[in-house]
């Protein structure tokens, strides 16, 4: 239980600029369940906030009341100037299970965002190519989910997000459901996309290494109801790359981010369900 | 070439022995009650050069194409609605299934006694026969919709008309097929019943008038027609299936 001095100071990322995100005593139920509460926190424009926490802490419930896909029920949302009551124009998802319309091409799939947000269809035809390219799946136009890996599958559904150009990303466990090599790879694919085009960017995890690795704050969610329990600066160097993961820093945040959040989760893992 | 040869001809031999069969069979039966198949293709060849077999062709098919038109137009909106309304659904599917599980026959004389004889009660019946596969098909293939799709949908902004558009329709259009597929065999049922008991019209009226003459040529001669049109409109109807299922594994 060693005070970290980091914990108070703000992130660089964040000193210059007004928040892109504002969440303010955020709260959430599902009938008597309470999920979350008196969540407060904010994202700059150029900041990237991962969340971690034991299972069913109700971290990816938190990214869907952000994105306005579910009612909160206590505090406010803010994105830029607009209060989230819905989803709303700038924000873009990236799901855990991809998402991909399984009829679509992934051309089909990058433009649907753009489409819906009822881009010029010459807009449309000079960005798809443009953010196929970016992700790296220049080449599978024309291939239908079912015939790609699970990780070209993330880059489709990254590239879908990407396109419409938001300011802010929301990132629900986007690795989890790719294989461990698949998963290196694509973090440090998001890690030079975000340096092309940086946004405010919320992380949610249940990987205490991706968080550190990608975030310039890790969020730990504890206990039922959850609230913050922590907000860690990370303070590594930039660009991250692989040798980010050598650091003696990393190792260290890393220890700091498991002791938080291991603590509880050795509890949790032996309360039974109510 | 062997390959091809070798795959086939089970197929091709087992026709082949099924028109053999008929052909003795014919020709040892009394042609008040069976005639071989050559006789038939005989019967069926005068009935081309007449011209009663295009007409009869010409009506049945304008009957099955408006009844089976209809029941897909009404069957697939509304089978996405009641999957997208479940209040509506509630409400009206034990109903849909009630007639669905009846004998589409047994309402004839009720239509009959309703509507009278012209070409809309015809219409109604091949309509009836074909609408609850097509409708059944969409409400169970809509109500399968991965709730993620519809999350993504919405996360992206999208509109009710583009979620119906863009989400609901393509994922349950080929759920819509296996029920067009059905609909295909069972709107042919319902239109020869039309012909038969309605306003005699159509291949129906072939049947019945060559049956009334005793011309058992002209029966089965229509027989093998209704029966080749059958198999290729279900041919047709896979094909629509396997065509709306390409992004399915």
């Amino acid at each position: 239980m060693t005070s970290q001095p980091t914990a108070t100071v703000p992130s660089p990322a964040i000193a210059d600029a007004e928040p892109r995100i504002r969440v303010r005593g955020l709260g959430k139920h599902y009938g008597a369940l309470e999920v979350f509460k008196n969540i407060d926190f904010d994202v700059g424009p150029r900041e990237i906030v991962a969340i971690v926490g034991p299972s069913g802490c109700g971290k990816t419930t938190l990214l869907r009341c952000i994105d306005g896909l579910l009612p909160h029920d206590a505090g406010e949302i803010m994105v830029g100037n607009e209060r989230v009551t819905e989803p709303i124009a700038g924000v873009a998802m990236v799901f855990q299970h991809f998402g991909l319309f399984p009829w679509k091409t992934v051309t089909e799939n990058v433009a649907y965002g753009l489409r819906m947000a009822g881009a010029p269809k010459a807009e449309i035809e000079r960005k798809v190519p443009e953010f196929i390219k970016l992700v790296g799946l220049a080449g599978f136009e024309k291939a239908f989910p079912y015939q790609m890996s699970g990780g070209m599958q993330q880059r489709c559904g990254l590239a879908r997000a990407l396109a419409i150009e938001p300011n802010v990303l929301l990132m629900d466990e986007p690795f989890a459901a790719v294989d461990a090599q698949t998963r290196e790879i694509l973090q440090f694919e998001l890690l030079r996309i975000w340096e092309e085009r940086p946004t405010a960017m919320i992380f949610v995890t249940h990987s205490i290494e991706e968080a550190v690795l990608l975030g310039h704050r890790v969020i730990v969610l504890k206990g039922r109801p959850s609230s913050i329990h922590e907000n860690i600066v990370i303070d590594l160097p930039e660009p991250r790359t692989r040798e980010t993961l050598q650091l003696p820093r990393f190792a260290e945040l890393r220890e700091r981010v498991w002791s938080t959040l291991m603590r509880e989760a050795r509890e949790a893992e032996f309360v039974l369900e109510r | 070439m062997h390959h091809a040869l070798r795959r086939h001809a089970p197929f091709w031999l087992s026709i082949f022995a099924g028109l053999a069969i008929w052909e003795v069979a014919g020709r040892s039966t009394s042609a008040a009650f069976m005639v071989p198949f050559t006789t038939t293709l005989v019967r069926l060849w005068q009935l081309v050069v007449s011209g009663g077999f295009f007409t009869a062709l010409l009506d049945s098919s304008e009957l099955f194409l408006t009844g089976f038109v209809l029941a897909v137009a009404v069957g697939l909106p509304v089978g996405l609605l009641l999957a997208r309304v479940r209040i509506l659904r509630v409400g009206v599917e034990p109903y849909i299934m009630t007639l669905y599980a009846t004998p589409m026959v047994a309402l004839i004389p009720f239509i009959l006694s309703m509507m009278g004889f012209g070409f809309a009660p015809k219409v109604l019946v091949v309509f009836l026969f074909a609408v609850f596969p097509v409708l059944y098909n969409t409400v169970e293939g809509a109500r399968s919709i991965k709730p993620e799709l519809i999350e993504v949908a919405k996360s992206f902004r999208s509109s009710e008309w583009a979620l119906w558009r863009e989400v609901m329709l393509p994922y349950t259009l080929p759920y819509t097929m296996t029920g067009v597929r059905q609909a295909i065999g069972r709107a042919l049922v319902g239109m020869i019943a039309a012909e038969f008991f309605l306003s005699s019209t159509g291949l129906g009226q072939l049947i019945m008038i060559a049956s009334q003459n005793f011309d058992t040529g002209g029966v089965f001669a229509s027989i093998l027609i209704i029966g080749l049109i059958g198999v290729g409109l279900m041919r047709l109807g896979l094909m629509l299936e396997q065509h709306f299922a390409r992004w399915r594994q």
